[in-house]
């Protein structure tokens, strides 16, 4: 890392973060008129057994959480109205979302389908010299105009990518904040600890180990405390950084893994249903590196059991792999040669299942290893290889053309039913 | 989870084309029943795409439930394939 600087940026800001509020659940209030201003939860199953992934901001008004058992939150909340997620319509306004923010700099990020941002220090002088809070305000009437009325988003204006997304999440919902050099200490003295990006329980407790409880602690403890006890890497010089306004997270990942999971749809299913399912992700997973222009080295499979009868419920930090009686199993195989067809994925998961635990709950796959797929080294099997990648290619374009999983391997007939297309959290590649 | 139906009903629609940020509002629908439903307000309009082929999904509100309807623009036929929301 580059000297570190001591003193609170103090530049014009000129990074924009921008969250959509509820997304999923303000979506579907914007689709469908007459559930808005009523309480509503999106789930991914038509069930009343499954978790809560987005409420809106009436259901979260009544005790409504994310993660919540729909038939728990309806104890509390007994208008509420469970709506399956449709990710074909997230996905729409993911887009225009994303075209709106182009309209304004050419260095855009969605840092997942609900939120981007927008870096402005290399935007037209005519844009910047507009100022940051009129173009929020302008983007902010954009996606009422462009997307509909009841869209409502979050913007937050600072100095760098940490304090922007601070500045968009303190007044929710429809809130335009600034963060500068001049608020920076009164905005942390406002906030707890866990209320900042990135400090969650497990650093929570490290900060709390060495005496800093508060935001505004956290901003003055130095640099070499950070780095030595805190966070015992450069992480801590980053955060020393981050907090004072200097750009840290400027940075792009690349695909290091790609895969799918699943939560079973029945309980202690055969195992060849499982592995059905588990070849439906496999075909899932080669799509998707092969969308990248990726090959793989190492598959990975993993499954998590239902608690074993008679052991009791006890959830203790860590979730549900912390859960006492229920199991994570995983396996994974790392091959010489790189992969990308369906096929050959499977047939090293189906391999690698054989020793799966019983009372499976979840199942995933993962591909490990990635790299380009722009090999030009000839191999001993060139000629194989070549084969199966026009085949695979043929597959994928008619696939493409049709419609997905037009062609798939006859094992998953029916399966796509089941095991469908959920909202993609994290990555935005595939949207 | 909602009461909604799925259904997937033909329907003849009139619709207004036109420019702008909407350039085809549906405005009026005949069910198969004969029942007319007079569209009140355009929710969302989303498209999505089976293979190459494009359906435009118009989530549509009469003021007394939700509607769903889809237009395929390589067939040129109109869809009702949901009702519900009703209070």
């Amino acid at each position: 890392m580059k000297t570190l600087r001591h003193d609170y940026n103090s530049e014009t800001p000129q990074v924009m973060h921008i969250d959509l509020n509820s997304c999923f659940a303000t979506v579907e209030q914007q689709a469908r008129v007459r559930l808005r201003g009523r309480p509503v939860a999106i789930v991914n199953r038509r069930t009343e057994h499954t978790m809560i992934v987005t409420a809106s901001y009436e259901a979260k008004a009544m005790g409504v959480t994310l993660g919540m058992k729909l038939k728990d939150a309806k104890k509390i909340c007994p208008g509420l109205v469970g709506i399956e997620s449709d990710p074909a319509k997230y996905r729409y306004v993911y887009h225009k979302m994303l075209d709106i923010m182009n309209d304004y700099s050419a260095h855009v990020r969605m840092k997942s389908i609900d939120e981007g941002v927008i870096d402005f220090h290399e935007s037209p002088r005519a844009i910047r010299e507009r100022g940051l809070e009129s173009i929020g305000r302008e983007i902010k009437q954009r996606l009422r105009n462009e997307i509909g009325c009841a869209m409502r988003c979050n913007v937050g204006i600072a100095t760098n990518r940490f304090l922007a997304k601070t500045a968009a999440s303190l007044h929710k919902p429809d809130g335009l904040d600034v963060i500068t050099a001049a608020n920076l200490r009164a905005i942390y003295a406002s906030l707890e600890l866990t209320d900042l990006t990135g400090i969650a329980q497990r650093n929570e407790s490290r900060l709390q180990a060495v005496g800093i409880l508060t935001p505004l602690q956290f901003l003055d403890a130095e640099a070499q405390v950070l780095r030595s006890m805190v966070f015992k890497s450069v992480n801590g010089d980053q955060w020393h950084q981050r907090l004072r306004g200097w750009e840290v997270d400027n940075v792009d990942f690349e695909m290091k893994t790609a895969g799918r999971q699943f939560v079973l749809d029945g309980y202690n299913l055969p195992y060849e249903q499982i592995i059905k399912r588990l070849h439906h992700l496999c075909e899932a997973t080669g799509k998707k590196i092969r969308s990248q222009g990726k090959v793989a080295r190492g598959v990975q499979v993993w499954a998590t059991t239902h608690r074993e009868p008679g052991t009791r419920k006890e959830s203790v930090r860590g979730g549900w792999e912390g859960q006492h009686g229920s199991r994570y199993w995983h396996a994974r195989h790392m091959s010489t040669m790189p992969f990308y067809s369906d096929q050959a994925i499977y047939s090293q998961a189906k391999q690698l299942f054989v020793n799966a635990p019983p009372l499976i709950r979840t199942i995933g796959v993962t591909v490990y290893e990635l790299s380009d797929d722009d090999d030009p080294q000839m191999s001993l099997f060139g000629d194989e290889l070549a084969r199966e990648k026009s085949i695979v290619s043929a597959i994928d374009e008619i696939n493409d053309r049709y419609g997905k999983h037009v062609i798939h391997s006859a094992d998953t007939i029916g399966v796509g039913d089941t095991v469908r297309e959920k909202i993609p959290f994290g990555s935005t590649r595939y949207l | 989870m909602n009461d909604e139906l799925f259904l997937d009903e033909r329907v003849e629609v009139l619709a207004k084309y036109g420019s702008g940020l909407n350039p085809c509002v549906p405005i009026k629908f005949r069910r198969a029943s004969g029942r007319e439903v007079i569209v009140a307000e355009i929710g969302l309009r989303h498209p999505t795409v089976q293979g190459r082929r494009t359906v435009h999904v118009f989530d549509v509100t009469d003021g007394a439930a939700d509607y769903r309807l889809e237009f395929d623009s390589e067939r040129l036929t109109w869809r009702l394939t949901r009702e519900g929301d009703r209070t």
